[in-house]
């Protein structure tokens, strides 16, 4: 299975971020992994312990940032990731939301396509060479590529019963061999989608719903998803996933068919792991980690242009707005008040005051001020004053 | 179809007891916006049985309401909302549409929006109309301009001038509800959505009980920031004993003058983990951008540095005393009180002056 889980470079810190026109400048910052992500792989982790299947990254972003960032995730034997897409592209910058989630939504259909073209190609070549050591050379090439499942060729010593060996052996003819690709290929379309809840960056929480839609919107078929998810288990055998999650003043208790998208909560714990069903996970397992990360352009995608980057972005970022009013302080131990109640006062021509018990006297003229302290009726503000205004 | 998109939608949520008290925040916000615009309020209300929540709905601010009436949509399913709301704004193109930003008010907005091929502007803290011009694209006259945090360091102004529905979710405590006014008649329309399957289904819904603790019903939030782990030295210090003194004050606070308090904290001192703080204060102590939004009469702002993200939850708090080492500080530049120094000197002072009344 195709457990996809997408993970974003944020600004390392947010003292150093480089904006150009309300636009990150990602490639001028340092970046670090989403924090939220690491639900979304602890997640993925979960699902390939418990059915099988390749954990796919995919990210966005300038891969010259991206690649070194996802790299201890690489090379993680545990919590890791097995293979790794980048979605870099001038084009892409600047995007919003609905822009970014239209990428991701090509990024993920592609990452499907790409293996469901794999067993295309190896059917294709059943078809033409029959029983011909061309079909095991080309089905060993994509197996040593992770493009194919154990269950469809293995080179490990306890799967000796995948479609492949078995029509090598003779054991299936060529249209049972075809049929057999057939189901490998639809079963590829029932992949899940993992994220965080939300980056840490723009905090909007939208994009996984939002990949959601769009891949509904590219394959003609309603992608559910969850989000929040704080727990969720997986049924083996009808890969229907179940999830618990918060949703405003409800708990919810969500069924979904594959394909589906989890955006996984921070109170995510995986569930332990169920000692049953580890050779139907082996067998929906592959080879092993892809060494090399891909990078995929707007055009590898086939992406529409109008819809990526700022074109594709209806909202604009614009100019900040004041956070209120300085308000007028009066620090403890510090700011000098009035102690009393004092009428007017005249100085060099002006009046000041009158002025109430607790009324700051900072910024009155030295003038005023010495003839007040001498009359007594100013002071440090102090704990007792403070204590009486606040509850005043 | 009509001409230009018109009218501001506004989505209400609802459980079993009624509207959710959110709701009238998004019809108050609804309600201003709609006024600038000359524009109506129309309500979105889907459920059961929504005839009396749509009454309610006209009385805090909506001038019409457009609900489905099923019992299909008895219980939220996300894709079945989806579906019927999307229909609304495909056959109805209204000019802006608003959400509470909850998980519930998210989960539906995002998909809408990517659906409707529009912006979403998310946790908005304050809604304007004005005119907007941008160099590329040219001038728009009454736009909806959407205020939220943008990355921690400012608030920023967003706009989605050419693609309508404009489409914000708003953070609860921003909005005071409007008062309720029964005299007020709206337009009543029944909406029938399309029905179809789902590769998905409801298998159980709870309603949640409200949060033990009720920040924004307090009328006082003491709040504790990482600045708990050391005391002024910079030594490390057993956040316990800070949570005991913020408890204590609490105490005082209550039995000297009848107000309802409440135990706040940061984000960075719940996803610090800390052990010792564990059961003590979570999530649901949660002040700022991510957690509550509070206005309270007062608000003690103990060992907090002021993120931005902080700041938002709580710069609505009438008076805010701030009690921290670092006299730079970003808290200081919106407390009223500023007091610099250690909150383990500190605290015991105020708690003996509020409780005791006796001078130190």
């Amino acid at each position: 299975m195709l457990i996809i889980a997408l993970l974003k470079g944020v600004p390392a810190r947010t003292t150093q971020v480089a904006q150009v026109g309300g636009v990150l400048n990602r490639e001028a910052m340092d970046l670090v992994l989403n924090p939220h992500d690491s639900k979304a792989i602890e997640a993925a982790d979960f699902l390939k312990r418990r059915v099988g299947g390749k954990i796919v990254a995919l990210s966005m972003g300038p891969d010259m940032k991206l690649i070194p960032l996802m790299k201890p995730l690489f090379d993680a034997e545990v919590l890791g990731v097995d293979e790794e897409y980048v979605l870099s592209d001038r084009k892409m910058a600047g995007s919003d939301t609905l822009a970014t989630s239209y990428a991701v939504s090509l990024g993920v259909r592609n990452v499907v396509k790409r293996h469901v073209d794999a067993i295309d190609k190896l059917t294709a070549q059943v078809k033409k060479a029959g029983y011909s050591d061309s079909v095991r050379s080309l089905a060993a090439e994509l197996y040593g590529a992770n493009l194919l499942p154990n269950s469809v060729y293995s080179e490990i010593p306890a799967i000796t019963d995948s479609v492949v060996q078995r029509f090598i052996r003779g054991e299936t003819t060529a249209g049972e061999a075809i049929r057999s690709l057939e189901n490998e290929k639809e079963k590829l379309s029932r992949y899940i989608v993992v994220s965080g809840v939300k980056t840490t960056d723009g905090e909007t929480g939208s994009v996984g719903p939002q990949v959601a839609e769009g891949l509904s919107e590219l394959t003609g078929r309603t992608v559910p998803h969850a989000t929040y998810v704080e727990d969720f288990d997986i049924e083996p055998s009808s890969l229907a996933v179940v999830s618990q999650r918060r949703i405003g003043q409800l708990s919810q208790k969500l069924e979904m068919e594959l394909p589906a998208l989890l955006t996984i909560s921070p109170d995510y714990r995986p569930r332990e792991p169920v000692a049953s069903g580890q050779e139907e996970a082996r067998r929906n397992s592959y080879r092993g980690k892809s060494l090399q990360a891909s990078k995929w352009t707007a055009e590898d995608l086939g992406a529409d242009p109008k819809r990526l980057g700022l074109a594709g972005s209806p909202t604009i970022v614009g100019s900040g707005v004041e956070v209120g009013k300085p308000p007028v302080q009066k620090a403890l131990g510090r700011s000098i008040v009035f102690i009393t109640k004092n009428p007017k006062v005249e100085f060099g021509g002006k009046d000041y005051g009158p002025f109430e018990k607790g009324d700051l006297a900072d910024g009155l003229p030295e003038g005023v001020l010495a003839g007040l302290k001498a009359d007594g009726a100013l002071g440090v503000f102090s704990y007792e004053m403070l204590v009486e205004e606040i509850f005043a | 179809m009509s001409a230009e998109p018109k009218d501001v939608w506004v989505y209400l949520q609802h459980t079993k007891s009624g509207l959710t008290s959110d709701s009238y925040e998004v019809l108050a916000a609804g309600r201003k916006v709609a006024d600038k615009l000359g524009q109506k309020v129309v309500a979105i209300l889907i459920g059961l049985e929504v005839g009396s929540m749509a009454k309610e709905a006209v009385a805090y601010g909506s001038d019409e309401v457009l609900y489905v009436d099923d019992p299909a949509y008895e219980t939220y399913f996300n894709l079945r909302y989806i579906d019927a709301i999307s229909a609304m704004v495909a056959e109805r193109r209204p000019y802006a549409f608003l959400f509470v930003a909850n998980e519930l008010g998210k989960d539906l907005a995002a998909r809408i929006a990517f659906r409707a091929g529009t912006g979403l502007a998310t946790d908005n803290v304050q809604l304007e109309v004005e005119d907007y011009t941008n160099p590329v694209l040219g001038s728009f006259k009454d736009l909806l301009i959407q205020v939220r945090p943008d990355f921690g360091t400012r608030l920023a102004r967003i706009y989605t001038p050419r693609h309508r529905p404009q489409m914000a979710t708003i953070r609860a405590g921003n909005f005071a509800p409007l008062r309720p006014d029964q005299k007020r008649r709206g337009k009543m329309e029944r909406f029938v959505p399309p029905v179809k399957e789902y590769p998905a289904k409801v298998k159980e819904v709870v309603e949640l009980p409200p949060p033990e603790v009720d920040l924004r019903g307090a009328d006082v939030v003491i709040s504790l920031g990482l600045g708990v782990l050391k005391d002024g030295s910079g030594r490390p210090r057993d956040p316990r004993e800070a949570y005991q003194y913020a408890l204590k004050l609490k105490d005082a606070v209550e039995k000297r003058h009848h107000l309802k308090v409440e135990v706040g904290a940061t984000r960075a001192l719940i996803y610090a983990e800390v052990k010792e703080l564990e059961g003590l204060i979570d999530k649901a102590n949660q002040v700022g951008q991510t957690g509550t939004t509070v206005n309270p009469q007062l608000y003690f702002a103990v060992g907090i540095s002021g993120a931005l993200q902080h700041r938002v939850g709580m710069r609505g708090s009438q008076k805010i005393v701030a009690i921290n080492t670092d006299p730079s500080a970003p808290i200081f530049k919106i407390a009223h009180y500023p007091i610099v120094g250690d909150l383990y000197e500190e605290l015991p002072k105020l708690i003996e002056l509020i409780g005791g009344g006796v001078t130190a």
